[in-house]
């Protein structure tokens, strides 16, 4: 089969800024240990342009990953050429392979099957790849460096798959200077690429070079102990977890050296690596919210920065921080130890301008909230992704024609094929299965009556749905809102993903009145049983806000509180999730709305304990669970 | 709307347009009328990704080989279409798969070309395309960004060359876009009914007179259509000769600043329109007028918006911006 196109790529020296990035590829070209980097950065700031350009200044192949990828390409699966022809089941080449001592590109790595992503970096880590598929067993080496792209706002990498970067580089946002620069080099580029290759083309050699040198220092270069024990020092206290940042930050700070041809690593070879290697490791809080917002979240993470030092260094004087990152002087060689408190305040100040960096623009999103994969569901009408196949349990539809043939190939010679090349028995077939991501749809049902509270409680319901709703278009959830109020429960807001069409319904929502409970139940469970626009696996939740008591009955005279139990009881563990948000005061507290979410059998926050966003995670915590 | 979609067939390179507008706003019959006013391109004989000829934007693996055998390529003249992609599409066919037929016939693995194949040099056009399921999208956007079809699946490896303008339409009620998808859409128009009675008496008008007699009205507007073929012809001739200098680098970042937008990708997004804006005017040099007319179109979905922001884009502040130069 014929191989990939050629197209022109963009010279890796004709990148405008990307400092890091940069940085941290020729770290990992240096370094053959480094073997994993990722790259961070909004759209458009040139995250995939860089790790393509890789091409210009080495002679490793590139190989691209996308995201889709079955684990079969990857890995290879049976060379179906060969079962047909020869009746033979041998391993064909899978990506992996293919990237042989090469570079692996995969862009948005958060958006891969984490499966997959992780059992790539299972090759990263052991060299080979174990093929284990029907009748193909084979062990194949391959060595490989993993660059990935990933841009926030979307669900983001779990922090185990994180750690498992050595390197991480955050695209700096550009100055103006270096915008326009950017644009008149963007420019020429598409106008004619080759002739702007050609034009950076010494450039490109020199860096070339570069890294070519501090290949060849890079088996002679020593890290002193003293700056070893700083290192893991460092970790610690940065609540890098595991050892893997220690030794990346060695490794990198080696090729560091190695690159600025010395063989000997310093403190800003140290100070260097931290940024490449600390900054997505750090614990496992949320990123602090940038400074000009005063958020009450991540105030632990303040601990990363240094403890504020009363100027007791020894020989500091001129080495207040500026604000702005000005050149800074080289720091005096071969002195004694250098301060680990001096290093962790660099280091702070730079992770102070990666947060920024990570957050600008972006709203900073709590790790917690993350934490519920986007659930799969086998998807039955022939759309979605393919997943794998199996054996059909009756008449195969979507028929797997590879898998089918795979299965027939060891059987062809002896086969009566009747003029065919290939003789598929009933027994052969294989279908495939697909699935497809799905959401969840998700309905407030709240209580909008008197005698909540009313408005102040209004407040943090709205403050809970509308966040759920930001939340909603980029995990494929559709949210709506029921209102209970007088004497029936009103749909106001079908659900939607639609953020700006949900806060303008949230907005005018009414309140006041009784509190017809009972009704409002059987309504909403009555409304999502037969929720219209329903796409196949999707799961439904209920969200009750609800202080439990109710004085609005179905039946004429009854005790409207005892009634809404008891319809709370048929309704429970029926094909729908229910989650109790108690709006009740805390003090009197009455524990109507417990009652209530035992009936449910629903999962029962206080709406107390949570401020807006944090509602939005706790349900989020149950839909993943 | 309509400028939107002239300037991204002027220039390809602009990277499509979204189309947002509640239903009944003549999306869908904006786009397919596109297909009248469309230039033919020249593209290697025979190719069945329709390489284009010369090795804009790469070529496909069948005519690498074909070079590589040393055998010489021919032109052939090709009209650019528009190709749809439908909803409900599954993901073989979107990227291409195996060709089932030749592989039990022959024992040979061949590609099957999907949509991507056919886009390739042509428009696709995805209607409701907030709708579209995740894995089509990250497949499209997968394409979009690097101009080439990576296919890794079913004992398939296969890249060919995948350049499209995307047009997507969607009504904003029915949900949003992911912002990844967003961001890629080179322009944005925000379509709304006409409000005007006489305007949309003058819409009914119309299409009562198409319905009466397609032919006829068709023929009645030969005159326009040809005319708007024409300048769009002629704008592809005259974009290469299209100067982009340095006021126009000072206007394009002064701008994309000015309204926060982040990544470079904004800023050569303007420019690109800008260029392509002064080409369809038939002037090889681009005025301030160009950025002022393309800035709403390239912005206006990449600003960070609070709800409740209205959209689009301050004129007045544009105004000042460009003024201030």
């Amino acid at each position: 089969m014929p191989a990939e196109p050629v197209t022109g790529g963009y010279p890796f020296s004709a990148v405008v800024g990307a400092g890091a990035a940069k940085s941290a590829i020729r770290c990992a070209l240096v370094n053959p240990a480094i073997k994993a980097v990722l790259i961070r950065g909004g759209g458009g700031t040139g995250k995939s342009t860089i790790a393509r350009a890789i091409a210009g200044v080495s002679s490793r192949r590139i190989v691209n990953c996308p995201p889709g990828v079955t684990e079969e390409q990857l890995f290879g699966g049976i060379d179906i050429e060969k079962a047909l022809r020869d009746g033979r089941a041998e391993a064909s080449e899978g990506l992996l392979e293919r990237c042989g001592g090469g570079v692996m590109v995969i862009d948005d790595a958060n958006l891969m099957d984490p499966a997959t992503l992780a059992s790539v970096f299972d090759c990263v880590a052991t060299g080979e790849a174990r093929i284990e598929r029907g009748a193909v067993s084979a062990r194949i080496p391959c060595d490989f460096l993993l660059v990935a792209t990933v841009r926030p706002g979307e669900p983001d990498l779990s922090p185990h798959m994180l750690d498992r970067f050595d390197l991480c580089a955050y695209m700096e946002e550009p100055g103006e200077g270096e915008r326009k620069e950017a644009l008149r080099r963007g420019r020429d580029f598409s106008a004619d690429p080759k002739g702007f290759a050609e034009r950076h083309g010494r450039e490109e050699a020199e860096e070339a070079a570069l890294i070519e040198r501090a290949s060849r220092i890079l088996p002679a270069a020593t890290i002193s102990d003293g700056l070893a024990s700083i290192i893991s020092e460092l970790c610690q206290r940065t609540g890098a977890a595991g050892c893997r940042g220690d030794l990346a930050m060695a490794r990198c700070s080696m090729a560091l050296a190695a690159l600025s041809g010395r063989d000997e690593v310093t403190k800003r070879d140290v100070e260097e690596a931290a940024a490449l290697c600390l900054a997505h490791r750090r614990g496992d809080a949320p990123p602090p919210p940038p400074p000009d917002r005063g958020g009450g979240d991540g105030g632990e993470e303040d601990d990363d920065g240094p403890p504020p030092s009363g100027g007791d260094e020894p020989g500091e004087s001129g080495r207040e921080p500026s604000g702005e990152e000005a050149d800074r002087p080289p720091p005096p060689e071969g002195e004694a130890l250098p301060d680990i408190e001096e290093i962790m305040f660099e280091i702070g100040r730079q992770f102070r301008v990666i947060d920024y960096i990570g957050a600008a623009g972006e709203r900073a999103r709590r790790t917690k909230a993350r934490k519920g994969r986007r659930a799969m569901a086998e998807s039955a009408d022939g759309t979605g992704r393919r997943a794998g196949h199996r054996i059909p349990a009756g008449r195969a539809r979507d028929v797997a024609f590879d898998a089918t043939i795979i299965a027939a190939a060891p059987h062809q010679r002896d086969r009566d094929r009747g003029g065919l090349a290939v003789k598929i028995e009933e027994g052969d077939l294989r279908e495939k299965i697909r699935e497809r991501r799905c959401g969840c749809t998700i309905l407030f049902l709240v209580d909008a009556s008197g005698s909540l509270g009313a408005r102040r409680r209004m407040a943090a319901v709205k403050g809970a749905v509308h966040s759920m709703l930001r939340d909603s278009y980029v995990r494929r959830d559709r949210v709506g809102l029921m209102a209970f109020r007088r004497d029936s429960a009103e749909l106001v807001l079908p659900p939607t993903r639609s953020v700006e069409y949900g806060l303008r319904k949230l907005e005018e929502l009414p309140t006041g009145g009784r509190t017809p409970l009972g009704a409002a139940l059987e309504k909403a469970h009555g409304y999502m049983s037969s929720n219209p626009g329903r796409r196949q696996g999707e799961r439904l939740f209920i969200v009750l806000v609800t202080d439990g008591r109710a004085n609005a009955p179905l039946a004429e005279g009854a005790d409207a509180t005892e009634e809404a139990r008891v319809i709370a009881e048929g309704l429970a563990s029926r094909g729908i999730g229910w989650i109790v948000v108690d709006a009740g005061l805390s003090y009197p507290h009455f524990p109507d709305a417990e009652i209530l979410a035992e009936r449910l059998r629903a999962s029962y926050f206080r709406l107390e304990d949570l401020d807006a966003d944090g509602l939005a995670d706790n349900v989020r915590m149950v839909l993943g669970a | 709307m309509k400028k939107a979609l002239l300037l991204n067939i002027a220039d390809p390179g602009i990277g499509g347009v979204l189309i947002k507008g509640e239903k009944g706003t003549a999306k869908s019959t904006a786009v397919r009328s596109l297909a009248q006013i469309l230039p033919p391109r020249t593209v290697v004989e025979g190719c069945p990704f329709r390489c284009g000829f010369g090795g804009e934007g790469g070529y496909c693996p069948y005519c690498m080989e074909k070079i590589a055998e040393g055998r010489a390529l021919s032109p052939a003249s090709s009209p650019m279409r528009v190709v749809e992609l439908p909803l409900s599409a599954t993901e073989d066919r979107v990227a291409g798969t195996l060709d089932l037929e030749r592989v039990l016939k022959t024992g040979e693995k061949r590609f099957e070309p999907g949509v991507l194949a056919q886009a390739n040099g042509n428009l696709l056009y995805v209607d409701e395309v907030n709708l579209l399921d995740d894995h089509l999208v990250d497949l499209l956007l997968d394409s979009a960004a690097m101009g080439v079809n990576y296919v890794e699946r079913e004992g398939v490896s296969f890249s060919h060359p995948a350049r499209f303008v995307l047009v997507g339409t969607m009504n904003p009620e029915e949900g949003d876009l992911r912002p990844q998808l967003l961001d890629r859409f080179g322009l944005s128009v925000d379509v709304a009914g006409d409000l005007d009675p006489k305007k949309r008496a003058e819409v009914v008008r119309r299409r009562l007179a198409f319905d009466a007699d397609p032919a006829g009205y068709m023929e009645s507007c030969a005159e326009e259509t040809g005319r708007i073929r024409d300048s769009v012809s002629r704008a592809r001739g005259l974009l290469p000769r299209v100067e982009a200098g340095e006021d126009l680098i000072d206007a394009v970042v002064s701008v994309t600043s000015r309204f926060g937008v982040d990544g470079h990708r904004a800023d050569i997004t303007l420019m690109r329109a800008a260029r392509a804006n002064a080409a369809l005017d038939g002037r090889s040099r681009v005025e301030k007028g160009d950025v002022r007319s393309t800035a709403e179109l390239v912005l206006s979905h990449r600003m960070k918006r609070r709800p409740f922001d209205k959209p689009g884009l301050d004129g007045a502040e544009l105004e000042k911006c460009l003024q201030s130069l």
